[in-house]
Order: C-alpha cells, then sequence, then structure tokens
C-alpha cells in the first residue's frame, strides 16, 4: 500500500469515527426529531441508549469489514485480472451484509434486548422503544449511508496495489489518468 | 552503428543463425556505448527443405516482423535492427544440377580431360556421384567442398542473393566503421564443413579484390556436439554417420592449421564431450534436431572483442564436468542478464500479458480495468477507436497486430530456450532455466523466480518475483517513466521492469 493510501485510510477511518459518534446523533436529534420522535418517549433517551449504542457496534463491524478487506486485498497474489475481479462479488456481499448486521444492531437495541429481559425502556409502555415507521425508515437509511462512509470510502481510497480499481465507482473515479 | 553480417552455412550454421538472431533480441548484439547493432543474416543451404532452415527462417522473419510493428515506439525492447538477406544454394549455380555427375559431367570431362574424369572417378565412389544433393552434402565434406569450390562470387555479387549483402558490406566498410563478417558451420558434417572455409575465403578474396581490408572474417566452427540415434533405412544411400564425425574434423582442423589465416582472421571452436542425441535423418523435414547450448556459445562468438595479438584460434571450456552454469558463458554478468530478461520476458508476455488483452477483447473495458489498473497506462478506456493522450484502444487492429507479432515472437523464443535447457545429452544438466516453464501455457502464469537458475537470476525476493507486481509497478509509474503508449510501450515497459 502507497503512504497516499496509508494517509486517505487513516482520515476515512477518523471521519467515520467523529460521524458515528459526534455527528450523527445530533443531526438525528436535530434535524429529524418529527419523524423519529417516539409516542411517550423522549428522543434523546432513544437516540442516547437506542440507536447509538446500535452505531456505535456497527461502527465496529464495519472497521473489522474494512480491515478484512485490506488485509485480504494486501496477501493476495491475484495472476490475472479475472482473479482480482472475482474480488468484486466478494465487495457486494461484505456491503450487503454489513448493512444486514447495522439494520440487525438497530432492531437489537431498539426491540430484543427488551423483549429478552422483559423490561420496558418507557416507563410504563411496551417492552420495546415504538419508533414510528418514517423513522425506521430513516435510520435504516442512515445504517446505508454509514456502509458508504465506513466502508465504501475507505476501501475506495486505500485498496492496495491490482485491487484497487475493483471497488464500485473506482473506475469512474480513478480510472482515467 | 556496428553492423554485423552473419552466414549460417548448412544446418548448424542455421541453428547458430538462428541462436544469433535470439542474441540479439535480447540485445546482446550492440557498439560500445550501448547503440544496438544491425544484424544481416543470411543462409547458405542446399537442402532447401530443412527443417533446421526453416526454424531460423522463422526466428528471423517472426523477429523482423515484431520489430518492424513496434518500429519506434520502444526504447530499449526490440531495437537491433535485422536485415534478412535470405537464404541461396550452391546447387543453384548448378544449372539444376542435383548430383555430383550432373554439376560435373561426367560425358564432358571423358571427352574433354580424360584424366581429370579418371581423377573424378578416383576421388568419388559412383554412390557419392549419383547421390541426390537435394539434401545436403550427405555428412560428406568431399562433395560439399568440389560443388563450393565452383562458386564464383565476382559473378554472384552481380545478381541473386548475394549481391545487397555483398553491396552492403562494400556500404557499410566505407562509412568509416568496418563490418563484422562472421560465418557459422560445422567441421564435422558436409555443407558446413565444405562450406564455410570455401566461402571464407570466397569472401576475404573478394574484400581483398574490393579493398575493403579492414574488415574482419571471422567463423564459430562447431566440432562435434551431437551423435544420431535409430537407424537408416536401405534406401538411405549416402549418409552422414556420426563415426566419421571425428575423421572430418581432424580434416578440417589440419586443413584450418594449414590454410586457416587465408579464409578467416580468427576463429572460434566450440563443440562438446557430452553429446546430444537426435533421430537419425538424411535432411530435409524430418531434420528436426533441437536446439542446443554449443550453438549458442557458438553465436556469442560474435560479441568476443577483436584486440590484437588475441591469437587466432578460441576456445572455451566449462569449470565443472557434470553441468554448465552462467558462470561458464563469455562476459557471464551482462549475457545472463539479457538472456534472463528475454526468457523472462517472453513468458510473462506469452503466458499473462497477452492472456490479458485477449480477455479485454471479450469483456467491456470498464469490467477489464477494474481488474487491471495497470492497462490504462497503455490504453485509453473509451470505445471509440480514436487515440487519447497518446494511448491507443486496447481493442484497435493495429494494437493486436503488434500482439500477435510478439506473440509469435515469445513462442519461437520459448522453444527455443526450452530446446537449449533439455538438450543435454545424458548425465549432464544445466544452472541456466527451468525448462519446464519456458512453454506456452494459458494459466496466467504469475511466478517469475524459478524461470532463470543461478546468478543470472534477479535478486528480488521469491514472492514479489512476480508478473502481478510488474503490473503493481506499471500502475504506479510516472508519466516521464512510460515514454511509450499502446502495445509496443507496454512491451517496452515490461521488458524494462522484468528483471
Amino acid at each position: 500500500m502507497k503512504k497516499n493510501q496509508w494517509i486517505l485510510l487513516a482520515v476515512s477511518v477518523a471521519i467515520g469515527l467523529i460521524w458515528i459518534f459526534l455527528l450523527q446523533s445530533t443531526i438525528l436529534l436535530n434535524s429529524f426529531p418529527g419523524i423519529l420522535q417516539i409516542p411517550g418517549g423522549n428522543l434523546a433517551t432513544y437516540l442516547q441508549f437506542g440507536s447509538s449504542p446500535a452505531f456505535q457496534v456497527f461502527w465496529v463491524g464495519c472497521i473489522c469489514a474494512l480491515l478484512t478487506w485490506i488485509g485480504v486485498t494486501w496477501s493476495r497474489k491475484p495472476r490475472s485480472s479475472i482473479q482480482t475481479r472475482q474480488m468484486q462479488p466478494m465487495w457486494w456481499l461484505a456491503a450487503g451484509l454489513l448493512t444486514i448486521f447495522g439494520w440487525f444492531c438497530l432492531f437489537w437495541f431498539t426491540i430484543l434486548q427488551w423483549q429478552v429481559t422483559g423490561t420496558s425502556p418507557v416507563q410504563g409502555g411496551p417492552n420495546y422503544y415504538p419508533v414510528p415507521p418514517g423513522g425506521w425508515v430513516l435510520l435504516l437509511l442512515f445504517v446505508v449511508l454509514d456502509v458508504v462512509l465506513l466502508f465504501w470510502l475507505p476501501t475506495l481510497l486505500a485498496t492496495p496495489r491490482n485491487y484497487r480499481l475493483v471497488v464500485p465507482g473506482a473506475v469512474k473515479l480513478f480510472g482515467s489518468r | 552503428m556496428r553492423q554485423i553480417f552473419a552466414i549460417g552455412v548448412g544446418g548448424t550454421g542455421a541453428k547458430c543463425v538462428e541462436a544469433l538472431v535470439h542474441l540479439h533480441a535480447s540485445g546482446l548484439l550492440a557498439d560500445q556505448d550501448g547503440t544496438p547493432a544491425r544484424l544481416g543474416v543470411f543462409l547458405v543451404e542446399p537442402d532447401q527443405q530443412s527443417a533446421l532452415l526453416t526454424r531460423a527462417q522463422i526466428a528471423i522473419k517472426r523477429y523482423a516482423a515484431m520489430r518492424n510493428a513496434v518500429g519506434r515506439n520502444s526504447n530499449r525492447f526490440a531495437r537491433g535492427e535485422l536485415r534478412d538477406y535470405g537464404q541461396w544454394s550452391p546447387l543453384t549455380t548448378s544449372s539444376g544440377a542435383i548430383t555430383l555427375d550432373q554439376v560435373f559431367p561426367k560425358a564432358v570431362l571423358r571427352t574433354k580431360a580424360p584424366g581429370v574424369a579418371a581423377l573424378f572417378d578416383c576421388l568419388f565412389p559412383p554412390e557419392e556421384q549419383s547421390a541426390e544433393l537435394e539434401v545436403g552434402f550427405r555428412g560428406r565434406p568431399p562433395i560439399g567442398s568440389a560443388v563450393m569450390s565452383r562458386i564464383d562470387l565476382e559473378q554472384e555479387a552481380q545478381t541473386g542473393h548475394w549481391q545487397q549483402m555483398l553491396n552492403d558490406i562494400q556500404t557499410s566498410a566505407g562509412s568509416g566503421d568496418p563490418p563484422l563478417i562472421h560465418l557459422f558451420g560445422s567441421v564435422f558434417g558436409g555443407t558446413g564443413a565444405s562450406g564455410v572455409p570455401t566461402l571464407g575465403q570466397l569472401v576475404k578474396n573478394w574484400l581483398k579484390g574490393q579493398g575493403l581490408t579492414s574488415v574482419q572474417v571471422q567463423a564459430s566452427l562447431l566440432l562435434p556436439y551431437f551423435d544420431f540415434e535409430g537407424r537408416k533405412d536401405d534406401d538411405t544411400g549416402v549418409h552422414a554417420e556420426s563415426r566419421n564425425f571425428q575423421l572430418n574434423t581432424d580434416a578440417a582442423l589440419q586443413y584450418l592449421r594449414n590454410s586457416g589465416t587465408s579464409c578467416f582472421d580468427r576463429v572460434f571452436l566450440v563443440g562438446s564431450d557430452t553429446k546430444a542425441r537426435y533421430d537419425f535423418s538424411i535432411g530435409g523435414t524430418s531434420q528436426a534436431n533441437a536446439a542446443h547450448l554449443v550453438e549458442m556459445l557458438a553465436a556469442l562468438a560474435v560479441r568476443h572483442p577483436a584486440t590484437n595479438g588475441g591469437g587466432y584460434a578460441h576456445v572455451i571450456s566449462r569449470s565443472n564436468k557434470q553441468f554448465v552454469s552462467w558462470d561458464d558463458l563469455p562476459d557471464d554478468e551482462q549475457v545472463g542478464e539479457a538472456i534472463a530478461r528475454a526468457a523472462r520476458f517472453a513468458v510473462a508476455w506469452k503466458n499473462n500479458i497477452s492472456l490479458e488483452i485477449n480477455d479485454a477483447q471479450k469483456v467491456s473495458i470498464h469490467t477489464f480495468i477494474s481488474g487491471a489498473p495497470w492497462a490504462r497506462r497503455f490504453f485509453h478506456l473509451g470505445s471509440r477507436e480514436d487515440n487519447q493522450g497518446g494511448r491507443p484502444g486496447i481493442r484497435d487492429q493495429q494494437e493486436l497486430t503488434i500482439q500477435s507479432s510478439i506473440d509469435e515472437y515469445c513462442d519461437t523464443l520459448l522453444q527455443w530456450l526450452n530446446q537449449l535447457s533439455s538438450n543435454l545429452g545424458s548425465n549432464f544438466r544445466q544452472e541456466l532455466f527451468t525448462a519446464s516453464l519456458l512453454v506456452p501455457s494459458d494459466c496466467y502464469e504469475n511466478d517469475l523466480s524459478r524461470i532463470v537458475q543461478g546468478k543470472a537470476r534477479p535478486q528480488l525476493p521469491e514472492a514479489s518475483d512476480t508478473v502481478g507486481s510488474i503490473k503493481v509497478r506499471m500502475d504506479n509509474l510516472s508519466n516521464e517513466l512510460i515514454p511509450h503508449r499502446g502495445m509496443a510501450g507496454l512491451a517496452d515497459c515490461l521488458w524494462t521492469h522484468v528483471v
């Protein structure tokens, strides 16, 4: 991997870190209160104890997937462009699994963990956060956005050697030097 | 520019010229400042069906075609100019005669010079007189000498195959940098043993007559290095026999000792105590003797510097009886690097890069580039035929023609290298190449570390000595380090970075 790729990898990971741990909850709280407002509950509390832990666990998953991708593309020695291109479906698989994992994290922290413990996050309410349907759509879309930011962007900028144009969009963006 | 005129006489001579063409392609024929020499090749062979002649012609034509296709779009790859003067049969001067008694009509001799006719009968038994010479001089130097001695070079210089070459020698000698004329042939067979000294003498006399005394005439004379196995048919007639090889050699060396300086300014004697085994063949298309290391050594003699007082006859020996290694080659550092480069290039190109180009014809350009980022340094991504930033399209017909010419030459080179490394004789080995890797393959060969053995192998860690690593390097090169684009630029870049 070239020096500038290491730098770009570090920068994109740092951006992802700031996004997940600082910016995302603030944006959800301030820009989409109408869509996410929980009936009889406090949105800030949900963001703190429901969605934020979900996104943080999801972030760990993304970092693991990213490091695995970099490790695999770094260590493999493809004999041909055909072999190199065989990593393209692997990338899509990784991105798809990450999205599902992100949705599962949200589902766990919003519903499942309360169902398992038999407790209610909202006093006197059901044993899950009653996120409205529009809120669910918004959160699921944020998961997709996070996959773009935490997986696509770093892999686009830092995939090494002959694999560097395998990531979707790389040929369009970097292919015509 | 240094000019070398190589004349291969007979089957072995043709094989040496084939070797010389490959050495030229490897960049080993150059003048002192590194400018590639101009090589002119001429083949003398009465056996026009000879498989050895055909093979040499294929190597010559394929290298010339590749060089022509690459043109000026290369800085290092295929830079050596090659001029093919064709092939010539000494029998063509004998008004269609194909037997000795047609070359020297006995009826005429008996009438006009009965004494000569009697001498003719005395020197040549009836089966030699009537043997058809279309397949060569049948391993009998006296037959060849009789035919060759009738050549009138003054007359040949006016027309035909000799004319262009002798004109070029004259022109080159007048340019201030005197050319080198180097003859190749065996001294133990028929055509070479009789033809090389005779032609050497004729050329020397011709040069003297033209006042071109600065032109050096030298020869690589091959001593026995193979035997025949298998048996002749009953109707084979007069034929080369390996039991005569030593006798022929002794006679040739004796002749050289007495009259050698009238034929050559110096000679290089190369042979082998370990004999390769070839199937018996009288000549023609069945004489498909594999290439041999001795022929490469004979061709390397062209590189031997012309020093005053260096002696007339040069020989070479190896340090170990059981095997040959790079240390045994003359000027081994430079020669080893150049041949290693050529071998590694041929494998990397033919067994990987060219397959990639073929793959690019089957999928969309964007799909191809996504797995081959290096390719976009040489080819543009558009589907249009036009040239973008000096980069042609990977599907342009002109580019595919260049690819095919490089492919064909690499096939020839690989075949030669493979035979060279596997045709050794019993209980003898070489530590130069891994023969099994020097074959065309569709397996996208990636590992280059085992192609060349010994000290000529580039000092790279084995894990990174791959075509994949070269692709990464090509992808990361600055524009200044890629002087040429397209297929020729790609080959040039691969040639530069393959070692």
